[in-house]
């Protein structure tokens, strides 16, 4: 049992991995908690629906029709919402995004309903693998989610964008005078926050089932992966997410399971006052 | 006044310190007017700056020295005035573009990528830029000997350089873009006296190689004698320009800060 709920843990912190690097790099990037990445995980999941269920494509290919319909929503959010309000502060931009996460779920409600909604998608039988229940759903989230972090990886070390990312995170000023565009790599910020979004809701859609409210439900274990892993460090949130949703998991052995999320806030609590910079935050230099 | 118009305008070129007029000014500034809130810091200060020369503007705290580096490098928009880099206006162009004009800028603080390698802040320092500032080979290697502190070091976070190494590293990325100006802020400060000899030491090489420097330092008696000419800024405006030994020699710092026309 306890091995059942190790493998559907790091399922979980997985998919959760996806939202909390995008969260992460909005955060060391544009220097705000992005509250929207609740109604952005929601979104991308309807977008890829819409195009998987209304317009007949098969999964794969609505999942990236979704990714580039909502890259493009968010550089236009950002444009509309954040750059008006880019120099005045952490909280007045925490506030807008809680608005454009309202407006971004109540969209979905306007045009798809409150009902509950699935993929057009064959039902599998799940595996038995030495005793152990595998869906293939959950493969299908670990290549993905695997693939996906390899990438952001390969990206932010070893790519021109990465290192105008990391450079913009760490000193705005520096980058302008070394002839870096602050604005061009922001909206290239947004695209990949919202590629991975997109991602991560498709993946929560083929697990449960796409409803308006989906994003609230992971938006505390996101923000709490991406805290634990050091705010601003993507590898550090990739970790955070996998300990977020193993501890999740294993907390049932021992409690009731709707108090799952407060076992993972008690060791978050524990971790963090014994290293607040968070799992990975040492290394970031601030001197 | 363009630039081209103040090198036709002998008088006042010669109460600005212009260069010879048929010469290019790397940097003319004209009438420049900065601020951040209701006041101006900057109130019509107006120079330029001779080919080849090492031109220090001096002044005390709070005169207006770092908002006038801050603006000529982009990062604090001009008020009204203008500001010309080699003929052309950059006054509106934003800091990441003026770069490619052939400026470069070495911040006083925060002047390297702290969580970057000193070789990855290397490469970023002209890897945006336009094909004809990319560093070739060579100038990477040129810029590398000219500061081996740096050369020994690529691997190193840039965060865990001393001081003194990180201005170097400033100033080798700063160079690496083949500046025609190069902007130096405070570049002594916090730095040991042993550090702030190699350090104008090394401004004075960088000069040789054929790049103008417009620098602005507090410590006076360290930075004079490494200048061409000097300017003395005070409470926004351009109080004197002259030679730095005239400086040093003829004219007592006290009274031009104090207020008292030299």
């Amino acid at each position: 049992m306890i091995a059942q709920l190790a493998i559907n843990g790091l399922i979980t912190g997985m998919i959760v991995a996806l939202p909390a690097v995008a969260l992460t790099l909005i955060f060391s990037i544009l220097k705000f908690p992005n509250f929207a990445i609740g109604g952005m995980l929601t979104a991308g999941a309807y977008l890829a629906w819409a195009f998987n269920s209304l317009a007949g494509l098969p999964l794969l290919a609505a999942a990236i029709a979704a990714v580039f319909a909502f890259s493009a929503i968010m550089v236009a959010s950002d444009k509309l919402v954040f750059r008006p309000l880019r120099d005045r502060g952490p909280i007045t931009l925490l506030v807008a995004s809680m608005g454009l996460s309202f407006i971004l779920e109540n969209v979905c409600r306007l045009f798809f309903g409150n009902l509950a909604r699935n993929f057009d998608i064959p039902i599998e039988r799940p595996y038995r693998i030495a005793g152990l229940r595998i869906n293939p759903e959950q493969i299908t989230t670990a290549i993905v989610t695997l693939l996906a972090m390899a990438a952001v990886y390969l990206l932010l070390r070893h790519s021109p964008l990465g290192r105008a990312m990391r450079a913009v995170a760490d000193n705005p000023s520096l980058a302008a005078a070394r002839g870096i565009d602050r604005d061009r790599t922001i909206m290239w910020t947004w695209i990949l926050a919202a590629s991975l979004t997109v991602i991560a809701g498709v993946l929560v859609g083929m697990d449960r089932a796409i409803d308006p409210m989906m994003g609230w439900s992971y938006i505390i274990t996101i923000f709490a992966a991406a805290i634990l892993g050091g705010l601003g460090s993507p590898v550090g949130a990739v970790l955070g997410a996998l300990a977020v949703g193993l501890v999740q998991e294993l907390s049932i052995v021992v409690i009731e399971p709707q108090y799952r999320q407060a076992v993972s806030f008690v060791a978050i609590a524990l971790l963090l006052l014994f290293r607040p910079q968070g799992l990975l935050g040492q290394v970031r230099i601030a001197r | 006044m363009t630039p081209a118009a103040s090198k036709s305008s002998a008088p006042n070129c010669a109460a600005l310190n212009c260069a010879a007029p048929d010469l290019v000014v790397p940097l003319a500034v004209r009438d420049l007017r900065v601020g951040y809130g209701a006041g101006d810091i900057l109130k019509g200060v107006s120079f330029d700056v001779p080919p080849g020369a090492i031109f220090t503007v001096v002044g005390p705290n709070g005169s207006g020295k770092s908002t006038l580096i801050k603006s000529i490098a982009g990062l604090v928009p001009a008020r009204e005035g203008t500001i010309h880099l080699l003929g052309d206006d950059i006054t509106r162009l934003p800091a990441n573009q003026r770069v490619n004009s052939g400026l470069a800028y070495v911040p006083q603080e925060h002047n390297v990528f702290r969580n970057m390698t000193v070789g990855e802040n290397l490469k970023l320092a002209t890897e945006f830029l336009q094909a004809d500032r990319v560093a070739t080979t060579t100038q990477r290697e040129k810029v590398l000997e000219m500061f081996p502190d740096v050369a020994e070091r690529l691997q190193l976070q840039a965060g865990n350089l001393s001081g003194g190494q990180r201005q170097m590293l400033a100033f080798a990325c700063a160079l690496m873009a083949n500046p025609e100006l190069l902007l130096l802020d405070e570049p002594s400060a916090g730095l040991s006296p042993k550090f702030v000899e190699q350090i104008f030491a090394a401004v004075q090489t960088v000069r040789d190689s054929g790049v103008t420097i417009f620098m602005i330092e507090q410590n006076v008696a360290a930075s004079l004698p490494f200048s061409d000419t000097a300017l003395v800024l005070v409470a926004g405006e351009v109080r004197l320009v002259t030679t730095a030994d005239s400086l040093l020699a003829d004219h007592d710092l006290h009274q031009l800060y104090l207020g008292r026309a030299a």
